[in-house]
């Protein structure tokens, strides 16, 4: 009953999303108030019974419902309630239903939360995302309705979830992802909406900037678990893949970055116009492209839904209508509009051009490195795999200029800036980032050149000159402490995030240089060592969890014959999927991970380990983190909650 | 010009739209062989019941044949042995290329040549034995060379030495009628 509720709750949420598509976006079009004012409701009555249809899809999951497919398929009666849960996301139906609920979701927020928009560019934005919302609920509903039955035969027991979804890791990974990629489907209705109204100035961007801020913060923060719940549950210590759904998410996170930057200049200086437009356009395309990648089975990749070329098909129409739609309006549009603003050669804007340069070269050589399989094949060239070397050396010559840039970047003023007023402050930064760049290296073990140096004075470089420029907009206020509260908290938000990246390329560079491991064959006793740790397998016992089986080994960590820490590394066999997983056994401290993967039984009583001491390694998922709070606390800035007042029936009328 | 500009975004877009259609249409884990329409790598391998025998491709010209890659540590590969000695006794001559798999120094015993040759003569008098004879690529050389990712694969060879077919998986009766018996019919015919 309920899960035929759910279906029913769908069905509704189409109407209404259908309705929403319509009646604003022609309200907009015959100056009509009322089916303007229809939007709200609608958006609120769609995303009303989206929850609903949700929430009955749990609700299969968790009374293991085994009539229906997808739960038969994707849970099973032995699954902790918790996973039970996530697994109602697990599958191509479930995570269909749970991006539409995210997109349901956003429209509502951004229905509720717009009050000081124009009504008419509000029911336009609405109406927008109510034709997306069409797309999307219509695919779920018609070409993977996670609410399909098989009856009158069905299992007694379900195929339980894939053990690598078992994970606190995959709860949070893929709906903070989605809310990522979704959320720019916000900043997409925006541009489109001004596209339509010609109206693209800088009360536009400070309307756009905090969806846009909000659905970055969302996408940085799920890439960041996903890198996390992998290096914790592939077993080998790795962090980033360069897989193909990977890129698919870092290739809007590249442009979503850029279009946060643009539409800095957009608020500030009423130019860049047509740069955010296509940025904003491009974000949410290439989040579509990146649904279509993983949905369609085009592309082999790990995290691949099972393959059908009809919601392929479905997909790639869908991306061609919304997306070459969008981008035929922008060629129609883009060039009745003008910049204004003058602007020297050295100035603010043009180091955020030059941001945006590097971020889309670094977006495109991750989308032909992605696709160029694709192209090369296609095309009759056979086959070929591009991997991790090719992006590894390009991010490294891409990542030199850039955070060179990045340090110099928020000191430079608008319009102009005279270079001999810098030359002393940054030669003061350069030089405390030199000193804290080889004290650090110095404290290591053993001084490698090259990259850990280049890393660490990158990261350093960019970090120091974060806060100094920081505390020097302070000190203008006055003292420090009057600078404090003075200073915007979009302000401080771009430099945590600034500090975040810095955080991030030592991490990324001290991990690559100074990362040690060995496999190692093992007896309970023995004892192996790896950077002047000393690693003791006590123990190892068999497992007995809820759902799999396996083994464990305990270990001790000692190092100079002082007592670190004890280790626990599992190895377990899911039953009903028949699958093996390796829980990493991982002690983290700041400046080092232990980290050890149990492998397989050796004859003689003996086990394969395989032991890695990881100097830096959190800093890469503390760097990430870091750019999520700066996004957060810009998104605290008073000056996006500025009340503008309410539009009139008379200007409804006007437009 | 500055007008046409604009149409940029677009145009590309467009174009990676019929890649994308293609690709919908493909298989991305169909690959052609490197090793396609070419002749057989050099090698010379010793036989691995006959040591003293040392097979070169010359040795093998003059016959098409089936050049299967396999292991007893392989379960797929044992349970095609059944099949393909159905085949031998059809008149299609198979010979063998023992794939073995690396060894670990600190883990694994010495390789042992006595101990394998039982261990196969026991799988073969078990499963069926198809082979006419058995090349042992304990290096995996020849393996690499051919372009070999994982056990079984079947190669077809003509008579002239040069690779016709790349078969990955096992052979069983459908996959043979299929796909397999056609280029065998084609290659062999004089």
């Amino acid at each position: 009953m309920i899960v035929e509720a759910g279906q029913l709750a769908l069905t509704f949420a189409f109407a209404l999303s259908l309705l929403l598509a319509i009646i604003p976006l022609y309200g907009s079009f015959v100056a009509n108030p009322r089916m303007l004012l229809l939007a709200k409701p609608l958006a609120l009555g769609q995303f009303l019974f989206c929850l609903l249809a949700m929430l009955a899809l749990i609700y299969a999951f968790r009374t293991n419902d085994f009539t229906v497919v997808n739960v038969a398929q994707n849970s099973s009666s032995t699954l902790p309630w918790y996973y039970q849960i996530t697994a109602s996301f697990g599958s191509h139906e479930g995570s269909m239903l749970l991006w539409v609920l995210m997109l349901a979701g956003w429209t509502a927020l951004v229905a509720q939360f717009s009050k000081a928009l124009p009504l008419l560019l509000l029911g336009r934005i609405l109406g927008i995302l109510g034709v997306i919302c069409v797309g999307f609920i219509a695919f779920s509903l018609f070409m993977s309705n996670p609410f399909e039955r098989s009856l009158p035969f069905f299992p007694v027991e379900g195929r339980d979830l894939n053990p690598l979804l078992q994970d606190f890791g995959m709860i949070m990974h893929p709906p903070t992802l989605y809310m990522g990629y979704v959320g720019f489907a916000v900043a997409f209705a925006f541009a489109i909406a001004a596209l339509m109204g010609g109206r693209f100035d800088s009360v536009w961007a400070r309307w756009v900037q905090p969806w846009a801020l909000a659905a970055w913060l969302f996408l940085t923060l799920g890439i960041m678990l996903g890198s996390w719940w992998a290096y914790n549950e592939l077993g080998w210590g790795g962090w980033w893949f360069w897989d193909p759904v990977e890129n698919a998410s870092f290739m809007p996170w590249l442009a979503g970055t850029a279009l946060i930057h643009s539409l800095a200049v957009t608020e500030k200086r009423g130019t860049f116009k047509s740069w955010t437009v296509l940025l904003a356009l491009a974000a949410f395309a290439l989040s579509l492209v990146g649904a279509f990648l993983v949905r369609s089975g085009v592309l082999v990749s790990v995290h691949s839904f099972a393959t059908d070329p009809g919601r392929g098909m479905y997909l790639l129409v869908f991306l061609l209508l919304v997306v070459g739609g969008s981008l035929l309006l922008y060629g129609m549009r883009m060039n009745s509009v003008r910049s204004q603003a003058r602007y020297q050669l050295f100035s603010r804007e043009m180091m955020l051009w030059g941001n945006n340069i590097f971020l889309l070269t670094a977006c495109l050589i991750v989308f032909l490195g992605t696709l160029f399989p694709l192209f090369h094949k296609e095309l009759g060239l056979g086959s070929i795999s591009i991997g991790e070397p090719f992006f590894n050396q390009m991010f490294y010559y891409l990542t030199i200029p850039f955070a060179l840039m990045l340090g110099l970047g928020p000191w430079v003023r608008w319009k102009q800036q005279q270079f001999t007023p810098l030359v002393k402050p940054l030669g003061l930064v350069f030089v405390a980032a030199l000193i804290l760049a080889l004290g650090v290296l110095a404290s290591m073990q053993s001084v490698q050149a090259n990259l850990a140096l280049l890393g660490m004075l990158l990261g350093a470089w960019v970090g120091v000159s974060a806060l100094a420029e920081v505390m020097l907009r302070m000190r203008q206020f006055g003292s420090v402490t009057q600078g404090l509260t003075k200073l915007n908290a979009s302000h401080y938000g771009m430099t945590l995030a600034h500090i975040g990246f810095a955080v991030l390329v030592i991490g990324v560079a001290m991990t690559k240089t100074y990362t040690e491991e060995r496999d190692v064959r093992m007896q309970e006793g023995d004892t192996a060592t790896l950077a002047g740790y000393q690693f003791t397998l006590v123990d190892v016992y068999d497992l007995d969890g809820p759902n799999y089986g396996g083994q464990a080994a305990e270990l001790d960590v000692r190092k100079d014959g002082g007592y670190v820490t004890h280790l626990h590394a599992e190895k377990r066999f899911y039953r009903i999927q028949r699958t093996i997983m390796t829980e990493a056994a991982v002690h983290a401290r700041l400046s080092r991970d232990l980290y050890v993967s149990l492998g397989e039984e050796l004859p003689g009583n003996a086990w394969a380990l395989r032991i890695q001491v990881k100097p830096f390694v959190r800093w890469i998922w503390l760097g990430g983190l870091l750019m999520t709070l700066g996004a957060l606390l810009a998104l605290a800035d008073k000056r996006y909650r500025r009340k503008t007042p309410p539009a009139t029936t008379q200007e409804v009328a006007n437009a | 010009m500055r007008k046409l500009f604009f149409y940029v975004p677009l145009v590309l877009f467009l174009a990676l739209t019929v890649f994308l259609l293609s690709g919908l249409f493909s298989d991305p884990r169909e690959r052609e062989s490197a090793s396609l329409n070419k002749a057989l790598p050099e090698f010379a391998l010793a036989d691995l019941m006959q040591p003293q025998q040392i097979w070169t491709p010359q040795q093998l010209h003059g016959e098409t044949f089936l050049l299967n890659v396999w292991g007893t540590w392989c379960p797929t590969c044992n349970a095609e042995l059944g099949y393909l000695t159905e085949l031998r006794k059809q008149g299609i001559k198979i010979v063998g290329l023992y794939y073995e798999l690396p060894r670990d120094p600190a883990f694994d015993a010495p390789f042992n040549l006595k101990v394998l040759q039982q261990d196969v003569a026991q799988k073969l008098q078990q499963n069926g034995d198809p082979y006419q004879f058995n090349i042992l690529d304990l290096e995996r050389r020849l393996s690499l060379d051919l372009g070999v990712s994982g056990a079984p694969e079947t190669f077809l060879i003509d008579s002239n030495g040069i690779v016709r077919a790349h078969h990955i998986g096992d052979i069983n009766p459908q996959i043979w009628r299929a796909k397999l018996a056609p280029l065998y019919q084609q290659w062999s015919q004089p």
